[in-house]
């Protein structure tokens, strides 16, 4: 895959980032920044601030300070002393949020729509587009990940692959800049895994820029251009996929890593059976 | 053993009193659903003055019984207010903000019982306050408050009973005034609970009917 230089527009810019959950710090002066069709794959054990850290992007949570650009829009922003921050509307705030699209760990799906109402809500409702416009967008994006014959179901009646597909073509009915997934294979049985990393590669190679929380080494592997490693708030280790998941410096990387070896290699006795 | 000719004999009073008693059902039942829209969405305000009234509206009649929120509206709100309420206003008024405390409550827990993702779903997406409550969180919150909301009503029609406690001639009251000159009470108290059931229970099975119906797992 070509590999975004430098020169590539910076989609996302995020510059000394705290949160805090009550007295609890989540994220402790996160920078990163996301350049456009970049994939960027943010690892950490449970509780480090990987989904939090992903869900200010859009300030679904509030950070303390720091500041968040979004192609170009400064939607949070403390400044440097914390004092001078910066004040949005909530339609301001909108129209920045509708530069991401999020894909939940629970799917989130609207249980009283179908697939394609799923899909068509957001451009009709909040980007005011045609009725027959967005649906026809929607069926597009519903048979990109594979859904053409499901449009008309309702989410009680899709697997939990299918319904993260849908939640896919729902984020990207918005034509967002960039990606957010929320550990999109968390909540998944194991055979359905595939079919959502495969949407998420096709996704990948058409260039879109993404940021993927995900506890598939194999996909951060594969397709990440950079692989984030977060530790108790902290940007512990950050690089190219080969140089962070086969050779890594950081000891609590090096311990993450390692358990999923373990898992890998506690497997190879049984798979040698077959 | 019954004697039921005291029922038909007199009919036209008994059929008088069920008349008031679903006026006051209907009655306080509509003007509970507004009390009830307006204090359950104060109660969901971003504001925490509005929400600390709204939860003091809803503990105040929740919490007194009926029946002395009713005596009270009847012979102390009057002299309070300097002003004459008759008991027929009384009643409503008394039956209406018990019920609107109930069906505040209901709706309060219908829309905090509507999943925390949907509203992110729909908050990333880039809806207002106003978009995700009419359009992802309401509609999902009304499904669910249906059985208790139709609940609550059947509820409210039993209480309108108590009516006869200041003298609106309602079914009960009516039922105590035939059996005050006739001595059957045996057979009057029998018809009356008789007539509830007969009004309730297929009420009640609706409703059942409707919880199953509208299970929507996501």
């Amino acid at each position: 895959m070509s590999r975004p230089t430098d020169a590539a527009r910076l989609v996302l810019a995020i510059e000394d980032l705290s949160l805090c959950f009550g007295h609890r710090q989540v994220l402790r002066s996160v920078s990163l920044e996301v350049r456009q069709g970049e994939v960027v794959v943010l690892l950490g054990a449970s509780g480090s601030g990987k989904t939090s850290l992903l869900r200010c992007i859009n300030l679904l949570n509030n950070p303390r300070s720091g500041r968040i650009v979004i192609d170009g829009a400064p939607i949070f922003d403390t400044g440097l002393d914390g004092r001078d921050r910066l004040r949005l509307s909530e339609r301001a705030i909108n129209a920045i949020r509708a530069k991401t699209g999020m894909v939940f760990q629970q799917f989130n799906l609207f249980p009283h729509m179908t697939a394609l109402q799923n899909v068509m809500e957001a451009p009709v409702i909040v980007g005011r587009v045609p009725r027959a416009e967005a649906e026809a967008a929607a069926r597009r994006l519903l048979g990109q990940v594979g859904l053409a014959d499901h449009v008309g179901k309702r989410p009680a009646q899709l697997s939990g692959g299918q319904q993260q597909r849908v939640g896919i073509a729902r984020a990207l009915a918005m034509n967002p800049m960039v990606m957010l997934f929320d550990e999109p294979t968390s909540a998944l049985d194991p055979e359905l895994v595939g079919e959502v990393l495969k949407a998420m590669v096709a996704l990948a190679r058409s260039g879109m820029t993404m940021l993927v929380v995900t506890h598939e080494l194999g996909f951060a592997f594969e397709i990440a251009d950079r692989v984030i490693f977060l530790d108790d708030g902290e940007i512990a280790a950050e690089g190219p996929p080969a140089e962070i998941l086969l050779h890594p410096q950081n000891l609590r990387l090096q311990n993450f890593v390692a358990r999923f070896h373990e898992s890998a290699d506690m497997l190879k006795p049984f798979l040698a059976g077959r | 053993m019954f004697d039921f000719s005291v029922i038909v004999q007199n009919a036209p009073l008994l059929w008088y009193g069920l008349l008031v008693t679903l006026e006051y059902t209907v009655a306080t039942i509509t003007a509970g659903v507004i009390i009830g829209l307006i204090v359950g969405l104060i109660q969901l305000s971003r504001i925490r003055l509005l929400r600390a009234l709204g939860r003091l509206y809803v503990e105040f009649f929740r919490n007194i019984p009926l029946l002395v929120t009713l005596l009270w509206t009847y012979y102390a709100l009057p002299i309070f207010l300097h002003v004459n309420i008759t008991k027929g206003w009384a009643g409503l008024i008394a039956l209406s903000c018990y019920v609107g405390s109930f069906y505040a409550e209901i709706l309060r827990a219908g829309v905090q019982g509507v999943d925390r993702g949907q509203t992110d779903a729909a908050t990333a997406l880039g809806m207002t306050y106003r978009q995700r409550m009419r359009r992802i969180v309401l509609p999902q919150a009304f499904r669910r408050m249906m059985p208790p909301l139709v609940g609550q009503s059947i509820i409210q029609m039993k209480n309108t009973t108590l009516l006869s406690a200041i003298t609106v001639p309602d079914l009960l009251y009516q039922g105590s005034y035939v059996s005050s000159f006739t001595y059957k009470p045996m057979e009057i108290y029998t018809a009356i609970g008789a007539i509830f059931l007969v009004i309730l229970v297929p009420l009640t099975m609706v409703t059942r009917r409707m919880e199953f119906g509208h299970v929507s797992p996501h």
